[in-house]
């Protein structure tokens, strides 16, 4: 073991006990351990931080609820919502139906390209903008996109969402799974052979549409999301003939 | 009241795990967050998620690394839900600056503003080294990582925290 090898060592470690035989003939690394014992020291003083009295979850609340333990949420989240909160939310959740309605339903023939369009459902739909950490059942997942399609379960992602919507006029898969940056959504379609990639492009996200065989996939995330993993599971698990 | 006999243990094993390692669990979220009152709601989602999982810990002398894990997942998920964006020291919140506010010694104020500083990749290997006892294998399996870029990461936040207690130094 030379110098460099045994600093690396102590710095990796401070307490490392090899390279016996080189320290105890190098004045100059008996010296970097020293100092590196002494940074240590430091640094652990540093690190212990003082700790609140921390309020317990109270266990007999917790056990009056013991049967949903995969329905823990955030704390801010399990607040009261005012009764008033709830008739704004009831109301913003008709409007978004209307314009999901309005928009995707009945107006996609408007849409110039299919690109376009992918974009523009991405947007409307309920859930593609906001994190959550609760998966989407798998009878539920198992519905939308069955065998034939794709073989997928939550080991893919985490699948908060899926749904069957209709783009370019056929019912297809419209999944979200929880990516590293925020939620992705991720659009199945068997039906939708294109040429080559088509860049997803726009003021708060990116993504592609991607040839798969006699299909497609199309895959949206935040401006800052990386999707190449993502785009390499989908595309491993699909099922029709690429 | 076998019932009540078996829930009363259950409970008895939960606070007696949690009241040994809570002061690990609060320090390792708030190195890892950097935020007081973050910690706080992540120490907490993690006691509620340890009481419901409570059977999956087999043996209790695995209980600490057990927690961490919890609090590691817990403050992820944190994260994911908010989506908080990134940790400026100069422009920090109340909570934030309530980490590094409460050390009377310069020499080890500057230590955890260098601390604070330090990329998450380096600040979490340490702190899980320095002040959970980890080996570096153990420090691997909870992050994730082969061992050799864990003794990397370790030596380069050594090297980085030296170098910048230097210069405080000669300032």
């Amino acid at each position: 073991m030379n110098c460099e090898e045994y600093r690396e060592a102590i710095g990796a470690d401070p307490h490392f006990d090899g390279g016996a035989g080189h320290v105890s003939e190098c004045a100059a690394c008996q010296e970097y351990r020293r100092e590196m014992l002494a940074l240590d020291a430091k640094i652990k003083s540093a690190l212990a931080i003082t700790v609140p009295e921390l309020e317990l979850p109270s266990l007999d609340e917790i056990a009056a609820n013991s049967d949903s333990a995969e329905n823990v949420v955030a704390l801010d989240s399990r607040r009261g919502i005012p009764t008033r909160a709830w008739f704004a939310i009831a109301a913003t959740v008709l409007l978004a139906a209307f314009i999901g309605i309005r928009y995707i339903g009945i107006d996609n023939s408007s849409y110039q390209s299919l690109a376009e369009e992918v974009l523009a459902h991405s947007k409307h739909e309920p859930g593609a903008f906001e994190p959550s950490d609760k998966k989407v059942a798998d009878d539920q997942l198992y519905q939308v996109v069955p065998s034939n399609i794709a073989e997928l379960d939550h080991s893919t992602g985490l699948i908060t969402y899926a749904e069957t919507c209709p783009i370019s006029g056929n019912e297809v898969p419209h999944l979200i799974i929880q990516g590293e940056r925020g939620p992705i959504t991720i659009m199945l379609l068997p039906d939708e052979k294109i040429s080559e990639a088509i860049p997803l492009d726009d003021e708060n996200s990116h993504g592609v549409i991607l040839p798969v065989g006699d299909g497609s996939i199309a895959i949206i995330g935040s401006r800052d999301e990386k999707l190449e993993e993502v785009q390499k599971q989908f595309v491993q698990s699909v099922m029709w003939d690429t | 009241m076998q019932s009540s006999n078996a829930d009363l243990d259950r409970r008895k094993r939960f606070e007696q795990i949690v009241g040994v390692f809570h002061q690990d669990m609060y320090r390792y979220a708030a190195w890892l967050c950097r935020d007081k009152a973050i910690a706080e709601d992540v120490v907490q989602e993690s006691m509620l998620r340890a009481w419901k999982s409570l059977e999956a810990l087999r043996d209790d002398s695995a209980a600490k690394p057990w927690l961490l894990t919890i609090v590691r997942r817990e403050n992820a998920r944190y994260f994911e839900r908010k989506r908080l964006e990134t940790v400026d020291i100069d422009n920090l919140t109340a909570s934030q600056a309530a980490l590094l506010a409460e050390e009377p010694d310069d020499d080890l104020g500057d230590m955890r503003a260098a601390i604070y500083e330090l990329d998450d990749d380096y600040r979490e290997p340490l702190v899980l080294q320095v002040l959970m006892g980890y080996s570096t294998n153990e420090i691997a399996d909870q992050m994730g990582l082969k061992q050799g870029a864990v003794l990397t990461r370790l030596h380069r936040a050594r090297a980085k925290l030296k170098d910048v207690m230097q210069e405080q130094a000669i300032q």
